[in-house]
């Protein structure tokens, strides 16, 4: 009969942002209480085979809320069903369940931060490190009339990453999009980047 | 692929003449094999790279403490599968310069094997999308940079002349969740520029 | 193969194996006994077989191991959730990959399937389970080597 007594949260949603996802809800407010809530998770896998099975949230099996980083549960490229409910000792509310399962390959890409340099002829180039799961597609071309772009993937983040043997006198750019293999998908570019080398240009 | 069995000894025989007997097991076979040179051994290491040398098969090896006509039980390790566990050992490097560059030639590490004279395995052999990280530091301006490289050479031009330059490379494979071991660091100069002498 | 399994993240998939690898293989107490008998069964499937056989042993651990293996351990929960989830989309790639070019299944493959799901059933189901989940390292292994051509520099 207690159970009822306490209200399930309400408005779930999942924010999700280059492959971090976040589970959120209203707070369930109870005047001078402290509410906790408890996060399960069932992939397609479970919803398809063993419905039964719901599986405790990695980060908040019990947490103060009113939000769950759900990145470490979310781990295939499958709708996920998500649920809640509030905590209050002894007592638990109903399960609050996402009204839409979730899948990660609806997560939002942006483009990644990337810094160039170079080191005297050495176009070098360092990116945003995004996490495991990120690649970087690299485009890169010198900056004269009908010039070739060239690309290069760039494995990970983080670390300077020779891209180019720079001719003297000339002007290189850049520019990054982050890819992500697990969901088959990849940001906009990020803004050009230009760097010049000093020196005269070789004769033609 | 050198797989080596270790262990400590006994806490409470420290310092007393303990040897040591081990067996292995081949994962999905009948019974545990005998290892003859490690039967009655005091050292506390058995090299099981010969029993072990079908890396794709999974093993079990296990030990026993023998002290005066005491026996102890065995001691177990888990199922070991050489494909996945092995680490892939660092590239060798090989530099050569001139004034304004440097080739880097890479030779993947060697399967290990039993005799000298025994058939070379390359590692590239066993693991075909093996590749390196080769990591560059120019000393002067104390700036590094690294690359990811499919083949085995390597050529940095338009380097700064009479520069030293130290280069570092390890073996990964994509995929596989592994530990990688960097090569030793190889430091070479460029060559002085010829034609800045003649300015 | 190359190409339909591109988009699988093998690397994150070994790793999240690896954690709970030694306790499941720890519980394996037959160890005289293999469900996919590494080197005879996988080692020796042609490329063409290669589809065919990739496709029944996703089936083979969806339909039945996955299902019988009772797990409490909320680790061991979560990493069986996660191969299980990253299974199925496999055979949803490998579905829509079918569309476009054959999977054909040779009598070969057919047959190392058999013997898979035979050395299931020579044992009781738990156990059944428990050893085809401590195989696990041994079936991504051999799909990582298979569509290993398509992963980036």
């Amino acid at each position: 009969d207690g159970v009822a007594a306490l209200p399930a949260p309400q408005n779930l949603s999942v924010h999700s942002i280059n492959m971090k996802h976040l589970l959120i809800w209203s707070p369930v407010v109870l005047p001078e209480e402290k509410v906790y809530y408890s996060v399960e998770y069932q992939g397609e896998y479970e919803s398809l085979y063993t419905s039964d099975i719901w599986i405790p949230s990695k980060w908040c099996s019990r947490t103060e809320g009113p939000e769950c980083d759900v990145t470490d549960d979310i781990t295939a490229t499958v709708p996920y069903s998500l649920r809640v409910r509030a905590i209050l000792g002894s007592q638990t509310s109903a399960w609050s369940i996402l009204e839409q399962p979730f899948n990660r390959n609806s997560t939002i890409l942006t483009p990644p931060g990337m810094e160039i340099s170079k080191d005297g002829f050495h176009l070098v180039i360092e990116l945003e490190d995004l996490g495991p799961q990120f690649q970087f597609l690299v485009a890169y071309w010198r900056r004269e009339p009908d010039t070739k772009e060239h690309a290069k993937v760039v494995r990970r983040g983080g670390i300077p990453v020779h891209l180019e043997t720079m001719e003297p006198g000339a002007l290189y750019c850049v520019k990054a999009q982050a890819l992500v293999k697990a969901i088959g998908r990849n940001s906009a570019f990020s803004q050009t980047k230009c760097v010049e080398v000093q020196g005269e240009a070789l004769p033609l | 692929m050198k797989n080596v069995l270790r262990w400590d000894p006994p806490d409470s025989l420290q310092g007393a003449a303990v040897t040591y007997t081990v067996q292995y097991f081949i994962y999905g076979q009948k019974r545990w094999l005998n290892k003859p040179d490690c039967k009655n051994i005091s050292r506390t290491y058995c090299d099981l790279s010969d029993e072990t040398s079908d890396y794709e098969h999974q093993y079990y090896a296990k030990v026993k403490a023998i002290w005066k006509t005491n026996c102890s039980r065995w001691t177990e390790t888990g199922r070991f599968y050489p494909f996945l566990e092995t680490q892939i050992g660092p590239p060798e490097v090989a530099l050569t310069t001139d004034a304004k560059s440097i080739s880097i030639v890479l030779t993947a590490p060697d399967k290990w094997k039993r005799n000298a004279e025994d058939c070379t395995i390359s590692m590239q052999q066993i693991y075909s999308n093996l590749k390196y990280n080769v990591s560059v530091y120019n000393v002067k301006s104390k700036r590094m940079w690294s690359q990811c490289v499919t083949n085995h050479t390597l050529v940095l031009s338009w380097l700064e002349p009479n520069t030293l330059y130290c280069v570092q490379a390890e073996s990964f494979v994509p995929g596989l969740p592994r530990r990688a071991e960097p090569s030793q660091k190889h430091c070479i100069s460029t060559l002085e520029d010829p034609t800045s002498a003649l300015k | 193969l190359r190409r339909c399994l591109a988009f699988v993240d093998m690397r994150h998939l070994e790793e999240s194996f690896q954690g709970i690898k030694r306790a499941i293989q720890a519980k394996d107490t037959f160890p005289n006994i293999t469900i996919l008998s590494t080197a005879e069964t996988l080692r020796s499937i042609k490329p063409v077989d290669v589809c065919c056989v990739t496709k029944s042993l996703l089936e083979f651990y969806m339909d039945r191991v996955f299902k019988d293996h009772q797990e409490l351990k909320p680790q061991a929960l979560r990493t069986i959730s996660s191969v299980a989830n990253s299974f199925l989309y496999m055979q949803k790639a490998l579905q829509q990959c079918q569309v476009q070019r054959r999977c054909p299944c040779s009598e070969e493959a057919t047959n190392a399937t058999r013997m898979v799901y035979d050395n299931y059933d020579q044992l009781e189901v738990p156990s059944a389970a428990t050893k085809s989940l401590g195989e696990l390292d041994v079936f991504l292994a051999w799909i990582a080597k298979n569509h290993q051509k398509t992963s980036p520099a």
